[in-house]
């Protein structure tokens, strides 16, 4: 296991980068579509995984990031890159500001209060409001990604983007796991009222929780903006908060379970293509035979991430 | 005026739809604090079933009798799916943590709405006209003969389950159940047959509400559990979840409010009105309308 | 106003129609081992849940250090000193002994919430810094050789011993225990008992909770009694001993209660 932990990244990382031009375009675009999806699994993993609250809505701030660059571009010409700012920021802002007046819920009525605000937000992009988002069509045409004015339209350049973001991700997971804040993250989520009892602040960390997976997800959906050179509402429906919702848990809420749900979910279908319409059936099966197999998910996440100079050879083997 | 009691009208009706389904999940959430996600599928199926039933097995009789049969044809069988429901998804994942079970629940989900597509196809079905079309034009409002048949009939329902659940032995040891799996258990309670009893209440009871959905609307998809079914959920936590005369109000004050939503401003944004009544009800009181608080217990 | 003192004053809570503590007070002076005692269902834990802020008192006052506590959050009063345990052991189940230890680091530790997303040179030696602080607090507890066991593999005397462990790495002024040897056997608990006299030595002035008689005449410098949430009686371990009222309410009814 601890050898698995050293050389998966690094594995991982060099397939990753080489993949690309091993693929022609089509499984390209699958392949991006597993990077814009591993990122918004693993945001949604720092809400649901780590501070353990049931969040049903994490499609709205995927979608917000989309949006807010799809409007920033075609409306006011904006650069892709230069949307990045705004596009991690809003959703980020966001999520503080729907999260601060429900985060004390139990633990259902927030995954239902989620679920709403899921809702209303698609409702609103659909309504059109403010004239900005396109109504049920979305928004197309977008520009392709341009670095310091040299246009780069080929999809390799939109895969390199998508896999940066993911390093991206993975490098400020692990940044948290060894802070006082992601420590802090996994105390409320373990017991409320211990944390409480020894000095966490567990509203201020419940909120930030919500502030950084919005903000992640925002950036994914920058990229998704970026793919499709277009967003449309029915990309955010709260259908796919559900599917993001429970790759985290059958996968177990550790990175190489979420990794693995994500290719499950959205990589596998494109490979057995003449069973679409079973997909979602099959699913269903899955979903439950994983939970009474593995209640903890397939790949349960470890704890134990404490300094080697802390481990000692245990005397009597407990 | 006339806006107002014909909204009032169409609130009631769909109100008591919204409280047969929202009694499902309540009943359940009070026995094992579960969300059951597939009860809104569960309720889609019904509406296809009863279609079935009616071209399959009445011969497309429209009869009084004829009528009754299929509804309670489909009750039985969508009990049935309850209990198998409960069996396989949820029996095995009781001592799990909380969280799996709301996975293997959304699982089901997924089975039962993707299973009515691959049985019934993708597009939208008609239900039948099992109940003449007749309406009566009161001073400008207009209401019709299956708007009052399930007022009347969803009201005798959620009487007799109230009646059930509070003067009888059987319905004690629910509300026992609901308070204290436990301690239920230690009063000699058979808490796996109050679960399956209340799979098949919640489920018959689902199953006639998506009866009065097709015959309301008439229009059935695969996919529409989803939505009545959230709206239901909505429903009984408005009431206070677990509280079964909760739901009932929980449904017909959301049916009331949808539809003057509907009335007043507009149907596009009824889903967006929904959740924020939810949202404040919510946080000014969070234990809805007719539930308890509960303090921790340290 | 004398430092570290805690003060309680007409401290009264309900619950609907019961009153769990009633009319409440007693002072617990800088460096003292102070016994809260009573029989089951006296109000006890909810006195103790009084004063870290996990209930708030109808009425009367907490007072720690001159400063008014009362309403304040566990974790306001945890930053002012205060750290207790519970009755049930409330530990951080499926992480490490180190990792629940070093929750009790959180509010010493100088990062922000940003340092989660970037770290900067500070926040690592921050950390590294309070990785040495629950080092010496697994030293001072002898539970090194745990240092990355779950807490639930643990056995239940172990698990008692963390969670003091976790407490004492805030650094606290006022050590609070609920019921610290229950469930404990006679070697554990002659353990508890050093370990209690340690930490006094360190200047951190205790409150406890306990049923083992035995243990609390032993090692309280003084003590409260309290039945149906009022004071029947409060002295030194011999005069409370000696006190009738005390022998009626609490001995009279120890039958009944040894679970």
């Amino acid at each position: 296991m601890k050898n698995f932990e050293r050389y998966a990244f690094p594995i991982f990382f060099v397939v990753m980068a080489i993949l690309p031009t091993l693929l022609d375009p089509r499984w390209q675009a699958v392949a991006i579509t597993f990077l814009i999806f591993a990122v918004v699994a693993l945001s949604q993993d720092i809400i649901l995984g780590k501070a353990g609250m049931f969040n049903m809505g994490q499609a709205l701030f995927f979608g917000m990031g989309a949006y807010i660059t799809a409007i920033l571009n075609s409306h006011y010409g904006w650069p892709i890159l230069a949307t990045i700012p705004l596009a991690v920021l809003l959703p980020a802002l966001f999520g503080i500001v729907l999260a601060a007046p429900i985060v004390h819920l139990r633990g259902d009525y927030l995954l239902v209060v989620t679920i709403g605000f899921n809702i209303v937000f698609v409702q609103v992009l659909q309504n059109n409001l403010g004239g900005v988002t396109g109504g049920p069509n979305g928004i197309f045409g977008l520009d392709p990604l341009s670095f310091f004015g040299t246009q780069l339209t080929s999809q390799l350049a939109v895969y390199y983007f998508a896999f940066i973001v993911l390093l991206l991700t993975l490098w400020v997971m692990n940044n948290l796991e060894k802070s006082k804040a992601g420590r802090a993250l996994h105390y409320l989520r373990e017991d409320h009222l211990a944390a409480e009892s020894i000095g966490i602040n567990t509203r201020v960390y419940k909120i930030f929780a919500f502030g950084l997976g919005a903000g992640i997800a925002g950036l994914a959906g920058t990229v998704f903006a970026t793919q499709y050179a277009a967003v449309s509402p029915e990309a955010f429906e709260f259908i796919v908060s559900v599917l993001f919702f429970s790759i985290v848990l059958v996968g177990g809420s550790s990175i190489p379970g979420v990794l693995l749900g994500v290719f499950v979910m959205f990589v596998l279908p494109e490979i057995f293509r003449e069973f679409a319409t079973w997909r979602y059936f099959v699913f269903g099966f899955a979903m439950i035979l994983a939970m009474i197999l593995r209640p903890r998910g397939i790949w349960p996440a470890t704890f134990g991430k404490i300094p080697k100079f802390l481990i000692k050879e245990t005397r009597h083997g407990a | 005026m006339d806006i107002f009691l014909q909204q009032l009208a169409n609130g009631l009706t769909i109100g008591s739809m919204f409280a047969l389904v929202a009694l499902g999940y309540t009943m359940v959430y009070g026995v094992m604090k579960l969300i059951n996600f597939a009860h809104g599928d569960m309720v889609a199926a019904s509406a296809f079933v009863g279609l079935t039933i009616y071209t399959q097995v009445m011969g497309q009789a429209t009869s009084l009798i004829a009528v009754v049969v299929i509804f309670l044809l489909t009750a039985a069988v969508m009990a049935c799916i309850g209990i198998i429901l409960e069996r396989v998804a949820y029996r095995p994942l009781r001592e799990a943590p909380r969280l799996s079970a709301v996975v293997s629940a959304l699982g089901a989900s997924l089975i039962i709405q993707n299973g009515i597509m691959l049985i019934w196809g993708p597009r939208m079905k008609i239900f039948p006209e099992l109940v003449p079309q007749v309406y009566w034009d009161i001073g400008g409002v207009v209401i019709s003969l299956i708007q009052v048949l399930i007022l009347v009939l969803s009201l005798i329902l959620m009487v007799s389950l109230y009646l059930f659940v509070e003067k009888t032995r059987i319905g004690a040891a629910i509300r026992a159940s609901s308070i204290d799996q436990d301690a239920a258990k230690l009063m000699g309670v058979n808490v796996n047959r109050i679960i399956a009893l209340i799979f098949i209440i919640g489920s018959s009871l689902g199953a006639i509400g998506g009866l009065f959905i097709g015959l309301y609307y008439r229009g059935i998809t695969f996919n529409m559990g989803w939505q009545y079914g959230l709206y239901a959920f909505i429903a009984a936590i408005l009431g206070g979840i677990g509280n079964i005369p909760g739901a009932m109000l929980g449904g017909m004050l959301l049916g009331l409010f949808n539809a003057f939503i509907a009335g007043y401003v507009s149907s596009t944004w009824a889903d967006a009105f929904t959740f924020i009544l939810l949202i404040v009800i919510l946080i000014v009181r969070p234990t809805g309308l007719l539930g308890e608080r509960v303090a921790e217990k340290v | 106003m004398a430092h570290n003192e805690l003060i309680l004053n007409n401290v009264t809570k309900r619950f609907g129609g019961l009153t769990a503590v009633d009319d409440l007070s007693f002072t617990v002076a800088d460096g003292q081992i102070y016994g809260v005692i009573g029989p089951n269902g006296a109000g006890k834990t909810t006195v103790f849940n009084c004063i870290t802020g996990i209930y708030k008192s109808e009425e009367g006052s907490v007072q720690w250090r001159g400063e008014e506590i009362r309403g304040m959050t566990p974790y306001q009063i945890v930053d002012r000193g205060i750290v207790r345990t519970f009755q049930t052991i409330r530990l951080f189940g499926q992480m490490s002994v180190a990792e629940n230890i070093m929750s009790g680091r959180h509010i010493k530790s100088s990062q922000s919430w940003w340092h989660g997303i970037v770290p900067t040179l500070g926040s690592r030696r921050d950390e590294k810094e309070n990785w040495l602080k629950v080092q010496e607090q697994l030293e001072f507890f002898d539970l090194g050789e745990f240092a990355a066991t779950p807490t639930n593999s643990l056995p239940y005397g172990l698990q008692r011993r963390v969670e003091i462990a976790r407490a004492m790495a805030v650094e606290p002024t006022l050590l609070i225990l609920d019921e610290p040897a229950a469930g404990l056997n006679d070697k554990e608990t002659l353990g508890l008992v050093e370990t209690i006299y340690k930490i006094r030595e360190k200047g951190v002035t205790v409150l406890l909770i306990e049923h083992d008689m035995d243990m609390v005449m032993e090692i309280t410098d003084y003590l409260t009694v309290i039945n149906f949430g009022k004071k029947i009686a409060e002295g030194t371990p011999v005069e409370v001993q000696a006190n009738p009222a005390v022998i009626e309410a609490y001995l009279g009814s120890e039958d009944d209660d040894d679970e």
